[in-house]
């Protein structure tokens, strides 16, 4: 069990609308070994499939060709047992619960009693640092507020794997830079395996074991960066010299994708 | 507490008072011009009509008032079973919306008096009760079925990643976001419901209701038949302001720029 990967994406295709004029080609030949307890992050220009990638392995969609495998078994199975938390881009909170009934929803579907829920939520909302906010409405928070909440949702169960689509988008410097520093805390304690996405190169440094960089049309995987800061990361590591050099790193390899994809496009014509 | 009266009191005064004005206008151009009760009485003789009849217009009030109310319950629940039903039978939802839809646009109160004739006689007041289900039904289906099913795709996306069941979707997703929907509909509803009761009374049946009512006293003194407008009115006002107060029950719950 151990020595099985986490996520196994092998030659995974995504082509959607095929054999329309709208057809898209998403994802083309994708490989992503990510192991138990490794943080992973996405990076890559807007529509080159890193959202479509997290689908994938989530069992949203199923690919056109390839496998996603999950803790050695099918993504179907995968999802079927639980194993998933997820955030999405947009912080999807139910209008009609409160805020504290939002983060209990994965536990009450799997069965937890309402005492170890109400616990558990009081607990995640310490997390976010919204203590006080449980009985509130979603529409009553900020923006920021809402996606910490949604955050705290998808944390709530400690699932084995975490799948987060931009989550801390739409939060401040500050609140952000917080958030990353729980976020790694907690999945060094629970031994969470992530898989991440994200636009900003400094957050992907910073949170990562591994940074996979992509590019678009079609949309595949150019570059795997080993960032190798180590696990304890703190303040300080935002102002080592390592993290400049791998911040670097990553831009000049999102750059040479990004040439590459204009070289293809001259010989093209 | 005091805001909310002062607020009110705010809303409702340039409508009391045209009210108001309109009735002086009326009760001085009948006198001015002497108009004969038969073709138009004043508002002082259609209240006290109204208050000497009082007992009469109110009986018949309740006898519409109760067929139009028994004709929403009834109708707003089989709209809620029946687009429970389809949601989650897809085939029988191909089968049943397009013809519900076109159903709806038929004036079907003006079978009445073939079910008056063939099926009920004309001692029973369940053909006009079944006239009223079926307008209401009609309403509340479409509303509940779209409630049911504009729900947001990150939020079934969501639940799908839990391997939520699509009972625990239905039951955690779709109802609560169709509820919405269903006390919209029955704003809508309520004073058609009323609507339809009465002109049900117009196409046969038993004799009583208000229609029945009005049209009996067409030819004497129209002042009775006042007395009679003034209790449909009253009745469908009521039915209207029950389900608005509902609906901003509702909504109290909601983001506010869900108001309309
Ligand atoms: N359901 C769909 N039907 C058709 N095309 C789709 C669908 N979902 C995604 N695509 C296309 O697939 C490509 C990749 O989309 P995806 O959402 O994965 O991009 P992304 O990398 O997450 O972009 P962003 O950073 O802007 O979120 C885009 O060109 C998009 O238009
Ligand atoms: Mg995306």
């Amino acid at each position: 069990m151990t020595d099985q990967p986490a996520v196994n994406v092998r030659g995974a295709s995504m082509v959607f609308n095929a054999g329309t004029p709208g057809q898209v080609d998403a994802l083309s030949e994708v490989d992503v070994i990510v192991d138990p307890g490794e943080f992973v992050s996405l990076i890559g220009p807007s529509g080159c499939g890193k959202s479509t990638l997290l689908r994938l392995i989530a069992n949203l969609i199923e690919p056109t060709s390839g496998s996603v495998e999950v803790n050695g078994k099918s993504a179907k199975q995968a999802c079927a047992d639980q194993d998933y938390g997820m955030a999405f881009q947009q912080s999807g909170l139910f209008d009609w619960r409160s805020v504290a009934k939002n983060i209990e929803l994965p536990l009450e579907l799997k069965g937890w009693d309402k005492a170890k829920r109400a616990a558990r939520s009081q607990e995640m909302l310490d997390l976010v640092k919204l203590s006080d906010r449980g009985a509130h409405m979603p529409w009553q928070l900020s923006g920021g507020q809402q996606q910490r909440i949604a955050i705290a949702r998808a944390l709530a169960s400690h699932p084995p794997l975490l799948l987060m689509d931009e989550p801390f988008g739409a939060l401040d410097e500050m609140t952000r830079e917080h958030m990353q520093a729980e976020l790694l805390q907690i999945c060094e304690v629970t031994n969470t395996t992530v898989v991440f996405v994200t636009h900003s190169i400094p957050e992907a440094v910073y949170l990562s074991d591994r940074v996979v960089v992509m590019s678009a049309g079609p949309g595949r995987i150019t570059d795997v960066i080993d960032v190798g800061l180590g696990k304890n990361r703190d303040e300080g590591t935002r102002e080592n010299d390592s993290f400049y050099k791998k911040i670097t790193e990553v831009r000049e390899a999102l750059r040479g994708a990004e040439l590459g994809d204009g070289a293809r496009g001259i010989e093209d014509r | 507490m005091s805001t909310a009266i002062r607020r009110f009191g705010r809303a409702a005064w340039p409508p009391l008072a045209f009210g108001v004005g309109f009735l002086a206008i009326w009760e001085l151009l009948v006198r001015v011009f002497d108009i004969q009760p038969f073709v138009l009485p004043a508002p002082t003789a259609i209240w006290s009509a109204f208050t000497v009849r009082f007992s009469e217009v109110f009986d018949q009030t309740l006898v519409t008032g109760t067929n139009a109310l028994v004709g929403l319950l009834i109708g707003t629940f089989m709209g809620v079973v029946m687009s429970l039903i389809t949601v989650r039978f897809r085939l029988l939802e191909e089968l049943v919306t397009p013809l519900a839809v076109a159903l709806n646009a038929v004036p079907i109160v003006v079978i009445v008096p073939v079910l008056n004739n063939m099926l009920f006689g004309t001692t029973s007041q369940v053909p006009r009760r079944l006239m009223v289900a079926l307008i209401v039904f009609f309403v509340v289906f479409v509303n509940v079925s779209k409630g049911l099913r504009q729900v947001s795709a990150t939020h079934l996306e969501l639940m799908r990643s839990y391997a939520a069941s699509s009972s625990a979707i239905l039951l955690k997703v779709r109802v609560p976001n169709a509820l919405g929907y269903l006390f919209t509909s029955l704003r809508i509803s309520a004073p058609l419901a009323v609507i339809t009761a009465f002109v049900a009374e117009y196409f046969g049946g038993v004799q009583n209701g208000l229609a029945t009512g009005v049209r009996s006293s067409l030819n004497g003194s129209k002042d009775v038949t006042w007395a009679y407008v003034i209790g449909a009115s009253a009745l469908g006002l009521t039915f209207y302001m029950i389900s608005v107060g509902l609906e901003r029950l509702q909504r109290g719950k909601q983001p506010a720029d869900q108001f309309t």
